[in-house]
């Protein structure tokens, strides 16, 4: 008996059931992926689905959020005219962002909002799949270029938010990558705006390879911007570029205010979201300090 | 698409990896930086067997078509591989029975009344009924067996002929029947690139005075290697001899080529590349290894020995030895050649239950050995996978145990050959005419089912190229006695062997492991 669980541990291991599963990096060259197959996530948009989700992020996920964090959200106001289905678009540098968006979003929109998340990450194996649908409304975004998958379009038809991370994957060193153009076009197509947001600080606070927020609760902040809409013959590539550059507005407006960013949003002199071009650590170095809020005005002085 | 085989470099990501081991297998962790030789996938089948049988024999290679060859009155011998090809044995029908098949029916239109049959066995056992019909299928068995379809006899000297010298003094004596037909057709399973050409009838049906000039320690150790023809003196001497041959008869030569498919779809795992073993593949492994490990003995060599290859012809060759035959190595290549650049410091091999000579029997120490040294380390072309003086690690259990139906000069060649010698040299000209030539292992090769006398003398010299070209054979697993008799060592476990192998090798050798079965053919640069 003590050799089968050996065996059944190496086997576990050396395949290992609780990751997803990786070839050797030289036989990269020579795998063959299987074919994709999405997980189906339909059952996570239930009633019953989402009234668990509610009852867990308002009784859960929030209240921890709030706790291990010092959250400071902006913006929200732009979410109030707006009626039907959009695509929140954000800069992605933590596990956390996802939280932050889900948490900090109004009821009515909480409940009717999905989010596209890594096939090859969050759907590797059936139990983080199921957990991840669960109380992240999740479903599977195939990275691998595959193909587009069709879910996403349907979604919205059936007036599904969508939350998206155009960057792909979390930023390494805490700065904005490159957007690329799913979102964009997805948008185009489905004729749904697309409201830019600005995530800082949880780079910081919860940087690749932590799971937990630093302790000390960290600041971070979620910046709503205005509502972006595809005008009459706009290209989803220049539809693109102007949603990535509300989001670097959005977070030179985090550092200054909106006035001035503003200002150099009409100059064309918006700071780069990708970050000066030096050293790596220090990029790092300066993506991992916190953000400092102005503090409130005394009531009394 | 089949995709070709390649190196893998173990990494951090590498599960552990399947090694054979007889009667059982396991999952080994190698060191990092392991190079891992995979054989290219199996290749697709031809579509449709039969219609590329005749087309092989409508339009050979460099002859007449086979039906402007038969003629009525003519003496027409057909013979073929033994059951020692291919491995494991072909599910049925077997590709020998299918071509015959085809040839016979060419031969009745032709009204050939004299048909014989013969397996070319050479020195090996005969076969017993039942795995001859396995063979040649139940019509050409029912029609042929037991007068005109025969185990080709050795010892039978009314039945050799002598056909002359070769210009290197060799005698070529084969059989009578097939040296004085009209047509000699010959059916191949071309299984390894050692495999057709020459050695099929100037080896496969010829006697000891024959056998002698290139089944010798001398051959064997400038054999480099045994699959590459044109580097193996066997061969040259195999080739020599067919050039003799060919002015006594007309060879019509049938050379099949098989793809990868060794083992039982239940069984897929054993042929799959092992990151991409799916849940299922996991626990078919973990049912089959645990199945096995409780097993009784009897048993598990059953369960192992009813295994039968699903394989698929990959091609049929006919016509003349050479240009079919380098047809064939071609198609061999294309399934089994992998490139690989540069030797190793060590070699690692395990070892399955079967090699040639075990079929339904036992895989005593000697053939453990010829499995390993003799056939496994001369998968290669160019140079040895493993650099001059350095070390092998094979991973057999090494059972002392012998068929003493099948290998009964075996059992002697063990106790008094091996534990006087180990140099194959010496032991062939101390012993081997004496194996030889005693009356009762002559006796039990023509009555019963016993491999010739002399037969362990030949897997000894199987191994003489590795044993001169290596500096230390270790045996992870082997009976310490058995592996003492033949002068090796034995490691309990791969880590000890790698530490053991250290004195020959360093304490950071390079490690090359070859990832088989099913076969792969390593072209060393």
């Amino acid at each position: 008996m003590s050799s089968l669980v050996r065996d059944v541990r190496q086997v576990a291991r050396g395949w290992r059931w609780t990751h997803r599963p990786l070839p050797p990096r030289s036989a990269e060259p020579h795998h063959t992926f299987p074919e994709f197959k999405e997980f189906p996530t339909d059952w996570a948009r239930s009633p019953v689905a989402v009234a668990a989700r509610t009852a867990i992020l308002r009784g859960g996920l929030t209240p921890l959020v709030r706790h291990e964090t010092t959250l400071h959200v902006t913006g929200l106001d732009v979410l109030d005219d707006l009626d039907g289905p959009v695509i929140f678009v954000a800069n992605h540098s933590s596990h956390l962002d996802t939280a932050l968006l889900l948490t900090t979003l109004p009821a009515r929109w909480q409940r009717k909002v999905t989010v596209g998340a890594a096939a090859d990450y969050f759907f590797d194996v059936w139990w983080r799949a199921v957990g991840s649908a669960l109380v992240f409304s999740t479903f599977p975004i195939e990275r691998g270029g595959v193909g587009l998958s069709e879910t996403p379009t349907r979604l919205l038809a059936d007036g599904w938010s969508l939350v998206m991370f155009p960057e792909g994957t979390r930023s390494p060193d805490g700065w904005t990558r490159r957007f690329r153009l799913g979102a964009a076009y997805l948008a185009a197509t489905a004729r749904v705006p697309v409201v830019p947001i600005a995530l800082v600080g949880s780079f910081a606070a919860m940087p690749r390879g932590r799971s937990w927020p630093k302790p000390g609760r960290p600041e971070v902040h979620v910046r709503y911007g205005r509502p972006l809409h595809l005008q009459d013959g706009e290209e989803p590539r220049a539809f693109g570029a102007r949603v990535n550059a509300a989001v670097a507005t959005l977070l030179d407006e985090d550092k200054t205010d909106w006035y001035a960013a503003a200002k150099r949003a009409a100059a064309g002199t918006t700071p780069s979201p990708s970050g000066p071009d030096i050293a790596r650590w220090r990029r790092v170095w300066e993506s991992s300090a916190s953000p400092t809020s102005r503090k409130k005005p005394k009531a009394w002085r | 698409m089949s995709r070709p085989g390649f190196v893998l470099e173990v990494d951090d990501r590498t599960p552990p990896l399947l090694v054979h081991s007889g009667e059982s297998f396991r999952l080994q962790e190698f060191p990092l930086g392991t190079r891992v030789i995979y054989p290219p996938e199996s290749l697709p089948g031809v579509p449709d067997v039969d219609e590329t049988i005749e087309q092989a024999l409508l339009h050979p290679l460099d002859s007449e078509p086979l039906p402007s060859l038969l003629h009525a009155g003519m003496k027409l011998t057909i013979a073929f591989d033994d059951l020692s090809l291919p491995l494991p044995p072909m599910r049925k029908p077997d590709i020998r029975q299918r071509i015959i098949e085809h040839v016979l029916e060419h031969a009745a239109r032709a009204g050939v009344d004299d048909v014989q049959l013969i397996a070319a066995n050479a020195l090996h056992r005969r076969m017993t009924p039942d795995e001859l019909k396995a063979i040649v299928g139940e019509r050409v068995f029912r029609s042929f067996w037991p007068d005109n379809l025969v185990n080709f006899d050795a010892e039978d000297r009314k039945n050799l002929t002598h056909l002359g010298m070769t210009e290197q003094n060799e005698d070529v004596e084969i059989s009578k029947r097939a040296a004085e037909s009209d047509l000699l057709v010959y059916v191949n399973v071309n299984l390894v690139a050692m495999d057709g050409g020459w050695k099929s009838t100037a080896i496969g049906l010829a006697s000891y005075n024959s056998l002698r000039h290139h089944h010798n320690a001398h051959t064997m150790v400038h054999s480099r290697s045994f699959m590459d023809r044109h580097n193996s003196q066997l061969h040259s001497s195999a080739w020599r001899m067919g050039r003799v041959l060919s002015q006594h008869v007309k060879v019509f030569q049938i050379e099949t080529t098989l793809n990868n498919d060794a083992f039982p779809a239940q069984y897929g795992f054993l042929t799959k590349r092992e990151w991409e073993w799916s849940l299922r593949d996991q626990a078919t492994y973990l049912g089959a290894k645990r199945g096995i490990d409780v097993l009784p003995a009897k048993a598990r060599r059953k369960l192992f020995q009813s295994m039968e290859a699903p394989y698929a012809v990959t091609g049929i060759s006919a016509g003349s030895v050479e240009p079919v035959h380098d047809e064939t190595l071609s198609r061999v290549h294309r399934q089994q050649l992998v490139e690989v650049d540069g030797q190793s410091d060590v070699l690692v091999l395990g070892l399955p239950y079967l090699c040639p000579y075990n079929v339904n029997s036992v895989m005593n120490p000697i053939l453990a050995a010829c499995l390993g040294l003799g056939y496994f380390f001369n998968m290669y072309v160019g140079q040895p996978l493993v650099r001059k003086g350095g070390a092998v690690i094979l991973n057999h259990p090494v059972p002392w145990e012998f068929s003493t139906l099948h290998h009964p000069s075996y059992v002697d060649f063990f106790e008094e050959v091996l534990s006087v010698s180990t140099d194959p040299k010496v032991i062939e000209q101390k012993f081997e005419q004496q194996y030889a030539t005693d009356p009762w292992y002559v006796h039990l090769y023509r009555t019963s089912y016993a491999y010739h006398g002399v037969h362990p003398f030949y897997m000894w010299y199987w191994c003489a190229h590795a044993l001169d070209h290596v500096g230390d054979v270790i045996w992870v697993g082997g009976d310490r006695r058995s592996v003492a008799r033949m002068g090796m060592r034995s490691a309990s476990t791969f880590a000890d062997a790698l530490e053991m192998a250290s004195d020959t090798v360093g304490s950071s050798p390079s490690i090359t492991y070859m990832h088989a079965p099913p076969h792969v053919l390593a072209h060393v640069t």
